[in-house]
């Protein structure tokens, strides 16, 4: 779609200019991957650094997708929006490019916590492997990235959505299979880190690694990936009209 | 030729009428579309530039309907809004490129150089727009607005809090734009702005249009002379030959005459007998700020301030 590309270009020159926040964003996943990934002591594996690596990636993708739901409100509170909106570009290209900029520094970001991840002890993967953990991290972040620019738009302000932000990142990530296999969980947790999204990521990264092509978990994230675009250009267009 | 038509445009929220029954034709000229705050302006540029649908009525640009091809429309026109928004952390030339690949056109580059060159942004194109002033930043939205050459410019308050020197190069810029054959359509809430620099200006009150034309032909309406009076307390106007009320402002009252040296005493005298005391008395040419008063009335708000209104007003326009 026209405008797409331009859009995202866009997004990537801002982000890169502020180059604080490229690096503030790794911090936080860094730190889990050595001082939890390298220290904690744990029994069920012996490589617990191998086991939290997929989790600490999903983290990483989903931190990016929810501190990116702000740009397009922000797009909208600063009167951005609007010019955009009366140009003759397709207006869905202003979504969507948002959402692919959201995925697209995600993955950028999930790079570089791959390459340290390799650097401080993770076992090295086939190419192909590789290809197929971004396939499914790049499912995942337009999940999480569409999701998110549904809530903040819906939401129309920032206070509120940073409130969202901080209230619905950790419990997502402790209630899902980053930390410990199902197990070992509790009962109750296994119940909840079942349903919870960032599992199926996580799933199907660690089957990749012990070579299974994870079909289910990621037909589930593209159904539910397709399920919330289709949701969130129904709010953009009640927003925009 | 007319570039925008309106036919009985109307926009309720709720069961607020923001816009009511607006019907205009525009050409190639200058038009300026005034009215206090909240009077309905913004509201009518919104649906022009297909931002919103109207309730009902009909409108088009260029011959297109802004309902039914809105895309042909927005292919004809620019939309700069009120609030300044161009982004802070890209060059002015990349700001202005940026426009130029959204419109579709072929060399943008090119483009945006002679964009950014008539709007004399040239050398300062490689800055970070964070550094640009007031002034330059609306100049940079012209230009962005100009760069694929729209039949049609909607500008939303242009001059709104820019100093003097700023606000004149703006205006300067307009009027050479519209000398190239484009269609201007401005808001503003500056009367005499409006009457040096629009070819024709309508008067929106309360989402109607009071008066529309020249801002000669709406001065000569009001005839030759305005004579305004100061007065203390309040008054009732004095029935006088020759002699029309125009309106009252604060503690002015004004009046237009034929003749405006011979009406001077008469009304003194009218005012005095009433047991009015005069602080001081002026005798001028009138003014659009005259006919804005005769077209609207008291420029207090009339009715008490409707919060909710205004709730459900500021959560559509977001």
């Amino acid at each position: 779609m026209r405008g797409i590309t331009t859009f995202i270009q866009r997004d990537f020159l801002r982000w890169e200019r502020g180059r604080v926040a490229v690096f503030s964003a790794l911090v936080m996943p860094a730190a889990w991957l050595i001082f939890v990934g390298l220290a904690l002591p744990v029994k069920f594996t012996g490589n617990y650094l191998d086991f939290i690596t997929p989790g600490i990636l999903v983290m990483t993708m989903l931190s990016a997708g929810l501190s990116g739901g702000a740009l397009l409100m922000f797009d909208k509170i600063l009167g951005f929006l609007n010019k955009f909106l009366a140009l003759p570009t397709p207006r869905e290209s202003i979504l969507f490019g948002k959402i692919l900029f959201i995925t697209g520094r995600g993955l950028i970001q999930t790079t570089i916590i791959l390459i340290i991840a390799v650097i401080i002890g993770a076992s090295l993967l086939h190419p192909f492997q590789y290809f197929m953990i971004y396939l499914v991290l790049f499912a995942f972040g337009i999940l999480i990235s569409s999701f998110a620019t549904t809530i903040a738009l819906y939401l129309e302000d920032h206070d509120s959505y940073a409130a969202f932000n901080t209230m619905i990142s950790m419990p997502l990530f402790f209630t899902s299979s980053a930390l410990m296999p199902y197990n070992v969980m509790p009962s109750w947790l296994r119940t909840i880190a079942v349903l919870n999204p960032l599992s199926f990521a996580i799933d199907a990264i660690r089957d990749i690694g012990y070579g299974i092509i994870p079909l289910f978990p990621l037909a589930m994230l593209v159904g539910l990936a397709g399920f919330i675009i289709f949701l969130c250009s129904h709010v953009f267009r009640k927003v925009t009209i | 030729m007319s570039i925008i038509e309106t036919n009985e445009l109307v926009k309720n929220y709720g069961d607020l009428c923001a816009v009511d029954h607006v019907t205009l034709s525009i050409g190639k000229e200058v038009f300026g579309l005034l009215g206090p705050n909240g009077s309905g302006k913004t509201t009518t540029v919104l649906m022009l530039t297909t931002l919103l649908c109207p309730t009902s009525g009909t409108a088009s640009i260029c011959g297109y309907d802004i309902q039914k091809q809105a895309e042909m429309v927005r292919s004809m026109i620019s939309y700069v809004p009120q609030d300044m928004a161009v982004d802070i952390k890209l060059t002015g030339r990349e700001n202005v490129i940026f426009f130029a690949k959204l419109y579709g056109i072929p060399s943008p580059k090119d483009k945006a150089d002679e964009a950014l060159a008539l709007m004399e942004l040239n050398e300062r194109a490689d800055d970070l727009t964070r550094t640009y002033s007031g002034g330059m930043r609306r100049r940079l939205e012209l230009a962005q607005a100009l760069v694929h050459e729209p039949s049609a410019l909607f500008l939303d308050e242009p001059t709104l809090g820019l100093d003097v020197a700023a606000r004149k190069k703006i205006w300067e810029h307009i009027g050479s734009l519209s000398r190239r054959g484009m269609s201007i359509f401005v808001t503003t809430h500056y009367m005499d702005e409006a009457d040096r620099f629009c070819d024709r200006v309508g008067i929106i009150n309360n989402g109607k249009i009071a008066a529309c034309g020249t801002p000669l032909e709406l001065k000569a309406k009001l005839m030759n002379d305005v004579i305004t009076v100061k007065i203390e307390g309040t008054c009732q106007p004095p029935d006088l030959e020759g002699v029309w009320y125009v309106g009252k402002h604060e503690d002015e009252i004004s009046f237009t005459a034929e003749n405006g040296k011979e009406a001077l005493p008469t009304i003194a005298e009218a005012l005095t007998r009433n047991n009015v005391k005069i602080r001081a008395m002026s005798l001028r040419e009138p003014t659009l700020d005259d006919v804005f008063l005769q077209a609207v009335g008291q420029q207090e708000e009339p009715y008490g301030f409707a919060d909710s209104k205004f709730r459900i007003m500021l959560r559509r326009r977001k």
